[in-house]
């Protein structure tokens, strides 16, 4: 358990946000972090879509329920978190 | 006895390139401070400033400017200007002053090392020059915002921000402090004068000027003019410089520097200028878009003096002509979204007749930057302003300082540029910013962004109380919409027409 900053680049947003997260965390939990700072922000929500995290430039998304501690990102590492 | 015209002995006197016969030349001239790059000092001697002007000239003409601007302000002082004034207009005149005024002051050291240590004795002629005008531009940019004090405690900043953390000086002085204050006489030359004075601030002048008069601010209208008669003189110091380097091998060398002051300059004015002209200036006062603006008077003209000179155009040249579509764009939606983070009220920009403008001006920003306000204006509309403010903090780069952001939207064009370097990983929000990190990376390594500060446990609490105290934002001088959200109800009103 430790507190872990990504950065959070999510897709239809226009800015890189400072995303603070747990080492423990999921990544469906990741994307819900990031989502609480864009989505109903200055995101429009989606229904029905899953919201997905991969790491900059990939283009699979990592798996959901894979933790922080096990995902390889590093500290102020982007993320992409997509619509599913 | 009749005096001798000035061209008669102006070249006479100006030869004060003497042999030192006490110290060596690279005492009296150290490299590090003249950034002479080896070439030798008769070269230099060739150097012909293209605006020539003797020190009894400037004082008395420097002495009518000053008549002129301060007779203009005590005339206008009972107008009701301050009153009247559109408030995205008073953001206008807070955030120049906030970010301008000190700046001139360390303008005038820059000018001063040329004064110095320019190996060039007509750089040293104008550049005594300059230096005065940068010591004028600081204390008249202050005396003027000083009587609106009593009116708005946001003007102080006009004066504070300077010495403060606050995110957008971080930005400023980052900028600024590498091209002006910690660089030889020579780079000096080639990144303020040539690219940041020639290439933006001379015409930025003009274009805010002729907005001033426009919105009827005839003090700031004076005010600026004056100052901008000053910058077209001695922003000339770097032409025949770069035409000396270029004759003596040194062509890369002075590209090199141009580019990355084209660059840095370009970043400082997507963040100040674009969102005054395109957002803050009332629409029935715009002249031009900013990047219309950018491309008559910016793109056009310098592009020209850089070829007629020798130069090329830069490398990133496509990307900034690209970048003009979209990047003030969103350092716009950035300081409004984070308002309570500057010292001024930004003005949203964003009625149903802006938005048409905008559109007009910048085809598809409906559909793309408009989608992120949509969303930000029904919050507003259903009474949730809270989520219109921020919980964290925007990412910012390591070498601009300011916030990572590009078109959102379908087109979602936003990325990370990272760049490992011993040990450590600097984030970039573009190819130029990064290009100039690599150029010199020990310079700038050290570096630590807002951001960097954070993590680093530098800003307590960590929160946006902490942050705004790390900011030196006191309360009564954070931000807050220009309009006190006027705005909002034309969209209601626009809503509840079109549905009737």
């Amino acid at each position: 358990m430790a507190l872990f900053p990504l950065t959070s680049n999510f897709q239809g947003d226009f800015v890189l946000q400072l995303l603070p997260v747990d080492t423990e965390n999921t990544m469906d939990e990741v994307a819900a972090a990031a989502a609480h700072h864009s989505v109903g922000r200055r995101v429009p929500a989606r229904p029905g879509h899953t919201m997905r995290v991969r790491q900059q430039g990939a283009k699979e998304p990592l798996p959901r329920t894979l933790k922080v501690s096990e995902s390889g990102l590093k500290p102020m590492e982007c993320i992409e978190v997509i619509w599913e | 006895m009749a005096n001798l015209g000035r061209l008669d002995w102006y070249d006479l006197a100006r030869t004060t390139n003497w042999t030192p016969t006490y110290v060596q030349e690279d005492e009296l001239f150290p490299p590090e401070m003249s950034g002479s790059m080896g070439i030798p000092m008769p070269a230099w001697e060739s150097y012909d400033e293209p605006y020539k002007q003797t020190y009894p000239e400037y004082v008395k003409i420097q002495r009518e400017k000053d008549a002129g601007a301060y007779s203009v302000k005590a005339a206008l002082e009972r107008s009701k200007m301050f009153e009247n004034a559109d408030p995205g207009w008073l953001s206008v005149l807070k955030a120049h002053f906030g970010a301008i005024a000190r700046a001139e002051y360390s303008a005038s050291t820059a000018e001063a090392r040329m004064a110095r240590f320019g190996k060039a004795p007509g750089m040293r002629n104008m550049a005594t020059m300059g230096m005065l005008d940068e010591i004028r531009h600081g204390q008249i940019q202050l005396y003027f915002p000083h009587e609106y004090c009593p009116k708005d405690r946001q003007f102080d900043w006009a004066h504070k921000a300077y010495d403060t953390n606050e995110w957008a000086i971080l930005a400023s002085r980052h900028m600024f402090d590498d091209m002006m204050t910690t660089r030889g006489a020579v780079d000096t030359a080639l990144m303020l004068t040539f690219a940041f004075e020639t290439g933006f601030t001379n015409m930025q002048f003009l274009g805010l000027a002729a907005d001033a008069a426009e919105a009827g601010d005839w003090t700031f209208s004076n005010l600026i003019s004056s100052v901008q008669t000053d910058e077209s003189r001695h922003a000339q110091i770097g032409a025949p410089l770069v035409a000396i380097l270029i004759k003596n091998g040194k062509k890369a060398e002075a590209q090199k520097m141009v580019d990355i002051g084209i660059w840095r300059a370009w970043k400082i004015f997507s963040v100040l200028t674009g969102p005054m002209m395109d957002y803050y200036t009332p629409l029935e006062h715009r002249k031009q878009s900013f990047k219309e603006f950018m491309e008559e008077w910016i793109v056009t003209q310098f592009e020209r003096s850089l070829i007629d000179l020798g130069l090329d155009k830069p490398w990133f040249w496509d990307q900034f002509l690209e970048e003009l579509n979209y990047q003030h764009h969103g350092m716009h939606l950035g300081v409004w979204y984070w308002r309570p983070t500057v010292w001024w009220n930004p003005a949203a920009g964003v009625s149903p007749e802006e938005r048409a403008w905008l559109e007009e001006k910048y085809p598809g920003w409906n559909a793309t930057w408009g989608t992120n306000w949509d969303v930000i204006t029904d919050n507003l509309l259903a009474g949730k302003r809270e989520l219109s403010y921020p919980e964290t903090l925007p990412v910012v780069c390591n070498m601009c300082q300011l916030p990572i952001n590009a078109t959102p939207g379908p087109t979602w064009k936003v990325r990370d540029f990272p760049l490992d370097y011993k040990g450590r990983t600097y984030h970039f929000c573009s190819e130029g910013c990064q290009w100039c990190f690599e150029q010199e990376p020990e310079r700038y390594k050290g570096h630590l962004s807002l951001i960097d500060r954070f993590l680093a446990g530098m800003v307590q609490p960590m929160n946006l109380a902490g942050g705004l105290q790390y900011m030196g934002l006191a309360p009564g001088e954070i931000g807050d919409d220009a309009h006190n959200y006027a705005w909002v109800e034309k969209v209601r009103a626009a809503r509840q027409k079109a549905a009737a």
